[in-house]
């Protein structure tokens, strides 16, 4: 006779999600987490999108921590002296809202409180340090000398899943799936904030950027985000290209990012309040592993749900929805009595249903075009060259937008029928 | 702003019993790259008089150094319960 009907590992936004699904249907559910309180060895990259958590907490948000919704969404290319972006703003956002800025320290302590409050037992500051297994089926999970015994255990230890990778249920990640990101928070005055980003109340600020200033072959990206009275700014790092150039630390692409003179404005006056890091998963439909098997699943960043096409980076709504995905699989296996292999392949079968999987597999080998040269380096030389063309005033006579264009294109050494291939390439995979 | 001042704003509960990180000297003596002195983040892993030295006490957690180091000299785990980096904001 188990102790518990599920375990959860980690009480980030899959693990909690997943406890409050299982829990609200009355099964006996632990949820055990190394932080304490909950939160405190996490980093979001952000912004949490979509609404999935409005199936397990109707009311979220009103009642959830956060910081700001996004009203205004930036994806820009940087260059050392410019620029250049896509800058929208909608009021409709107001009224339907996509995307909030959160801080996890905020957030994980709410969802977990919320699992406690449905019945689930929630343990901080207690590290699981392997599965109790026998013949292949997982039976409990082992904290130092002590066994906890369940019919399930639900893996969301997040980006750097050592329970799962001990047990031989996911590959250690490589250079390519997964990236480094860096942050750091900024405090600011609330009126700063709306000041500086064109702003009111409660709305936000989200930018991406394309860090192509930087020198040799380090390939990162940048993003900002307005919190209510901070601002989290960012980068991910390619972790191969960085093996590639050999020179450059990590920790000195963050300080390039936020001293770069249109990026450094946006901070001025801002205290560092925090500095952190963190594992984001980067490897596509290809890399992803069998996620559940006899008395497990794998859930949220663990069982590596995030992405970005360059324009939005997602990860906490995965998260959420296969935390939910997991829990409704457990809910079955437990009228059933079953908690086999078998009986687990609904979570697979739901997860293939749902846009998780979908995303993966329409932006299938994304990571290819948003770890680009072209996305990098030409496209933003490209589009500096034929800015400066067309707003440069020089007393001869003006050519067509395309031919600036295309001879930026050549200026840079790319044929026209290479930028059409590339350029095909590029938006196949966006 | 020097990393070693951004380090100095964290929050960490030490466990000055165990190391949840170790290396393996002998493979650092010849690794050819030092790979992990460029990746991590915390810059745990720095070459002094030529000798690759490791500190687990400022480690973030983020697991980078066990993808960073490609010779096998890492050996990563977990802090013990509630141990280690205590982030205020995430």
């Amino acid at each position: 006779m188990s102790e518990f009907d599920a375990i959860v590992v980690g009480a980030g936004p899959a693990g909690s999600s997943a406890a409050i699904k299982m829990a609200n249907a009355g099964l006996k559910v632990l949820l055990v987490e190394r932080g304490d309180p909950p939160g405190t060895k996490n980093v979001s990259g952000g912004i949490l999108w979509g609404k999935d958590l409005s199936q397990i907490i109707p009311d979220w948000e009103k009642t959830a921590p956060l910081e700001r919704f996004v009203e205004r969404k930036v994806t820009s290319f940087l260059t050392a002296d410019s620029e250049i972006s896509i800058d929208f703003k909608t009021l409709k956002f107001s009224t339907d809202r996509t995307g909030y800025a959160v801080l996890r320290t905020r957030l994980d302590q709410y969802l977990s409180k919320k699992a406690s409050q449905a019945g689930a037992t929630v343990i901080t500051g207690i590290t699981v340090d392997s599965l109790h297994m026998e013949n292949g089926k997982v039976l409990g999970v082992v904290n130092e000398e002590d066994t906890i015994t369940s019919d399930c255990v639900i893996l969301a230890e997040g980006a750097n899943p050592r329970v799962a990778i001990k047990a031989g249920l996911r590959q250690p990640p490589g250079d390519d799936d997964v990236a480094l990101g860096i942050k750091q928070v900024y405090k600011l005055p609330e009126a700063t904030i709306n000041e500086r980003y064109n702003l009111r109340g409660n709305a936000g600020f989200a930018g991406e950027y394309v860090l192509s200033f930087l020198e040799d072959d380090v390939y990162a990206g940048g993003f900002l985000y307005t919190n209510k009275d901070s601002i989290s700014a960012g980068v991910v790092v390619s972790l191969s290209k960085l093996r590639e150039n050999g020179k450059t630390r990590s920790f000195d692409i963050m300080e390039k990012f936020v001293s770069h003179p249109f990026i450094s404005r946006l901070l001025e006056g801002g205290q560092i309040q925090e500095y952190s890091a963190h594992l984001v998963y980067e490897g596509g439909y290809s890399t992803m592993a069998k996620l559940y098997g006899n008395g497990y699943m794998i859930a949220g960043d663990a069982a590596g749900f995030s992405f970005s096409n360059g324009m939005v980076i997602e990860g906490m709504n995965y998260a959420i929805a296969s935390g939910i995905m997991a829990g409704e699989a457990a809910i079955q296996a437990k009228k059933e009595g079953d908690f086999s292999d078998q009986s687990l392949s609904r979570y697979g079968r739901m997860l293939e249903e749902s846009y998780a999987i979908k995303d993966k597999k329409t932006f299938r080998g994304i990571e290819k075009v948003t770890w680009s040269p072209l996305v990098h380096r030409i496209i933003p030389r490209i589009a500096e060259n034929s800015m400066m063309k067309l707003f440069n005033e020089t007393g001869e006579p003006k050519d067509h937008v395309v031919r600036i264009l295309l001879d930026s294109a050549f200026d840079q050494g790319i044929s026209k029928s290479d930028l059409l291939i590339q350029g095909y390439r590029l938006m196949r995979r966006m | 702003m020097e990393i070693e001042e951004k380090l100095a704003l964290l929050n960490y509960k030490t466990d000055n019993q165990y190391a949840h990180i170790t290396v393996n000297p002998k493979i650092c003596e010849t690794c050819p790259d030092h790979f992990c002195t460029f990746a991590c983040p915390a810059s745990c892993y720095k070459i002094i008089d030529g000798k690759l030295n490791f500190k687990y006490e400022d480690c973030v957690e983020c697991g980078t150094c066990d993808i960073a180091c490609s010779h096998g000299s890492v050996t990563w785990t977990n802090p013990k319960g509630g141990q280690g980096i205590k982030y205020k904001f995430g």
